[in-house]
């Protein structure tokens, strides 16, 4: 057994694990402040990863930067559709609401579908060509290492948002006690529209900084909404950093099981780890609360 | 050998005894109340008796039956009867369909179990409001439709918690008029008050107090609202709802 | 059941058998096919779903397994058709009794994840078994019927429809869809009346996965060839709970007008955007979930009510 494959693969899957923490967090924070189960999230990444695109093949700048422009229009969109759609709902059933994200996903998804066309693209920049070398075994693609550095530093934006900011502060009030939270003077509707724009702006910039090292087509997003209910769960729910360790975790195995297996199972790896922790400790792997 | 048996039960949450060595008994058709503040351990007990939870320590038994960890449908079924501090109707179902619900424990007749739910409708003075939705109904009618469905699983013991919570002195004491015949039916029962005493005094037969997840007093209830322990327990205004 | 009510019922069965007299072109056959198959499948949903309000997303595992136990049955171990049929109902009966063992006990948006992720498995496992399943190239079905294939198809669409459609009616009357509304109304409550909720919860999702599962062997068979894509995607799942959900979960009807609703604008969609008709679903998704949760049928039954309420108290001079 190759002992440089393996380190090789699980290098690998630290750096893609850091996009799929980005997603995660996001699906985390709206969990966690709205009791939402956003069926709708990977989509909204993939609208990241489309806005990056159209961006970048009229403006030609570097989508590590665009990416930012992604994250804002996100943002806008969130609070919209927060506003619009699930504020009316809002003390409905989970199953409504369940409803009403895969609705809205379906919508995004086939509406990229009908504007782009179902076609599968990749975009070209300079920096796709540079390998780095790390000793003599492993090699990692310099565009990976930029993504996965802008990435961990979003999550600590986003951590340092939710542990330091009044509003993070207030989101977090919500979450554990929806019924005082108002009675503290916290705008419920306000935070929990802002939680939800940045929960899919997160996604959304993920979005952006995985267009330069992934194909871009309309249903990109949905492995990654059901990729980010598995760390999620695995998270512990609630929990962003959960959320996040969970998503380097999936990354890594992930990598290992394409490198033993094929990647085909890879997938499949995710929902059977998914399915254990589920019906073993529904609490998640670094949660605390009861499911 | 009694109806039901709490044998030095406790149960912990994290670091917060709830339950703390609770023991005491109720005996076919009695009528007994269990006293004590919010947070005394009330409605814990309650789900340690139907199964919700189970105990850390000892045993309950039931008409002899160890029922230490059975499952809260199999309380019902060899029949322990609850109602819930937060009434929990079925809001799209009808009054009538509620109670069939009970019924059904013994028929599987959608008519038979119909007619068994008139019977107790009629008994608790609910007829008029059978084919309403559950949803639109009142709080004392609420509070009547959960005792209504409990009764309908015909159970040797039922379960009253805050039975009588956020309703006006009048209606409390016009369900404690129903809930004194519940023996005439073979029926005991065990409520769990907050506060309103009166209710207690005038139909119970035993009165547990806890406080803090403790039992300090047990008896009849002109003995217990003499124990010190007991007033010390209600220092200020409840003092003078001691009827002292 | 209403006297009116049976008789209205059989009416519209007996002219949807005749109806092919009158329609005979291919495509009509087809389209009013996939109508009585989906609503068959949101009936058999709608006994989970609407009746025992367990939102399962993941149906497409019990409809592919009836599709794929019909293709591999017959294909691999050479049974007849029908016989390949009935295992694939066995093997459906078997995922339902995995999959409901292990999601039942999860509460909310953990139990529509799980049965998610169930179908999923299932269909990578589709994809990457290539030697038993054929992978992504797929499988060949046998035909269950010859001779006017489209006409025996629509047939047997109606007949399974009629079959859910009964044993949907039968269970609304019976203590077992009581238990069943309790369940969804408050599980708790539910348990303190007696009510074995896992066992019950089981009951419905075994008879919900055995129907499916015949819609699915029907459909393989009409297309004489699958892919695991085709039958185990979350796009038939979804499609399959949208069916319920626009047309009212919980009711008799609903499925029925669901299926017809959808499946007519899904087609009249398809001809004007062409591959981008899941559109249709989100956007009508969007809107029951906004404006018509109870589905056509229960915001017309509500309606009705209302009336009524309203008539009897104007006569009673209140209103």
């Amino acid at each position: 057994m190759d002992l440089y494959a393996a380190l090789q693969a699980v290098i690998n899957g630290v750096l893609t694990g850091a996009l799929y923490a980005l997603v995660g967090m996001g699906l985390a924070l709206i969990f966690g402040v709205m009791r939402i189960v956003n069926f709708a999230h990977g989509a909204f990444m993939m609208l990241g990863m489309y806005a990056t695109y159209v961006l970048f093949t009229h403006t030609n700048i570097s989508p590590y930067l665009l990416f930012m422009v992604a994250g804002i229009l996100l943002f806008a969109l969130g609070y919209l559709i927060y506003f619009g759609l699930l504020r009316p709902i809002h003390g409905q059933s989970d199953f409504m609401q369940i409803l009403l994200t895969l609705g809205i996903g379906l919508i995004c998804t086939d509406g990229v579908l009908l504007i782009f066309g179902a076609d599968y693209h990749q975009i070209n920049i300079p920096l796709l060509g540079k390998n780095i070398h790390l000793g003599e075994h492993i090699v990692v693609n310099a565009p990976w290492v930029v993504s996965f550095v802008i990435a961990v530093a979003v999550a600590l934006g986003l951590y340092l948002f939710v542990m330091r900011t009044m509003i993070g502060r207030a989101a977090r009030a919500i979450a554990q006690n929806r019924y005082a939270a108002p009675l503290m003077g916290i705008n419920v509707f306000r935070v929990q529209a802002i939680s939800f724009a940045v929960g899919i702006a997160a996604a959304g910039i993920a979005g952006g900084l995985l267009l330069p090292v992934f194909y871009i087509y309309p249903q990109v997003g949905d492995q990654f909404t059901l990729k980010a209910f598995v760390m999620v769960v695995l998270g512990g729910m609630e929990s962003i950093v959960g959320a996040a360790l969970a998503g380097l975790v999936l990354g890594v195995v992930e990598s290992l099981t394409s490198l033993y297996w094929g990647n085909e199972w890879a997938l499949a790896v995710d929902f059977v780890i998914f399915l254990l922790v589920l019906s073993l400790k529904p609490s998640g792997i670094f949660g605390r609360q009861k499911a | 050998m009694s109806l039901l048996e709490i044998d030095h039960v406790s149960k912990r949450f994290g670091g917060l005894r709830a339950i703390n060595n609770v023991a005491f008994a109720v005996e076919e058709n009695e009528i007994a109340f269990i006293v004590g503040p919010n947070g005394a351990g009330k409605t814990t007990l309650f789900n340690l008796i139907t199964g919700v939870f189970h105990p850390d320590e000892g045993n309950i038994r039931f008409q002899g039956q160890d029922i230490t960890h059975i499952s809260p449908n199999h309380a019902a079924r060899l029949g322990i009867g609850r109602t819930f501090q937060i009434v929990k109707p079925l809001r799209n179902l009808t009054v009538l369909e509620n109670v069939m619900l009970g019924a059904f424990l013994h028929t599987a007749s959608p008519s038979k179990a119909a007619d068994q739910a008139r019977e107790i409708l009629k008994y608790l003075q609910m007829e008029k409001a059978m084919h309403l939705p559950a949803s639109g109904m009142p709080l004392p009618m609420l509070k009547r439709l959960e005792i209504a469905r409990a009764l309908a699983t015909k159970p040797r013991l039922i379960l009253l918690d805050e039975v009588v919570a956020g309703l006006s002195t009048t209606e409390a004491l016009a369900l404690a008029e129903i809930l004194k015949r519940l023996p005439e039916w073979g029926v005991a029962a065990v409520g769990g008050v907050e506060h309103v005493m009166q209710v207690v005094m005038s139909i119970a037969q035993r009165v547990v107090v806890l406080d803090h997840g403790a039992q300090i007093a047990e008896g009849k209830p002109q003995e217990v609202v003499r124990m010190p322990a007991v007033i010390e327990a209600y220092l200020g205004t409840k003092y003078k709802e001691l009827g002292l | 059941m209403k006297r009116s009510h049976m008789v209205a019922a059989l009416v519209v069965f007996f002219v949807s058998i005749l109806l092919p007299l009158v329609v005979e072109t291919d495509y009509a056959l087809q389209i009013l096919f996939r109508i009585y198959l989906f609503a068959a499948l949101g009936l058999a949903w709608n006994l989970v779903g609407g009746y025992a309000g367990q939102l399962s997303l993941g149906h497409a595992a019990y409809f592919g397994a009836g599709a794929y136990g019909l293709a591999l049955f017959s294909g691999k171990l050479g049974m007849s058709p029908w016989l390949a049929a009935a295992m694939g109902v066995v093997v459906a009966l078997a995922c339902a009794l995995l999959i409901g063992g292990v999601s039942f006990r999860l509460r909310g948006p953990y139990f529509v994840l799980a049965t998610i992720a169930f179908a999923e498995v299932l269909r990578l496992v589709a994809k990457n078994l290539a030697g038993i399943t054929g992978g992504d190239v797929g499988v060949q079905a046998p035909a269950l019927f010859h001779g006017n294939v489209n006409r025996a198809f629509y047939w047997a669409a109606v007949v399974l429809t009629a079959l859910s459609f009964a044993v949907t009616v039968a269970i609304s009357r019976a203590r077992f869809g009581y238990y069943l509304m309790a369940i969804r109304e408050d599980e708790d409550t539910a348990l303190s009346v007696g009510i074995g909720a896992a066992r019950t919860k089981l009951a419905a999702l075994l008879l919900s996965a055995a129907l499916t599962a015949l819609a699915g062997a029907l459909y393989a068979s009409l297309f004489l060839y699958i892919v695991p894509d085709q039958v185990l995607s979350i796009d038939v799942s979804n499609e399959i709970a949208i069916v319920a959900m626009l047309g009212g979960a919980g009711t008799v009807l609903g499925p029925i007008v669901g299926s017809v609703v959808l499946e007519s604008a899904s087609e009249i969609f398809k001809n004007v955007f062409k591959e981008a008709h899941l559109l249709i679903y989100g956007m009508l998704l969007v809107v029951v979930v906004l404006f018509l949760p109870e589905g056509i049928v229960g915001a017309i039954t509500a309606f009705l009510r209302r009336r009524a309420l309203f008539g009897g108290m104007k006569a009673k001079g209140v209103a």
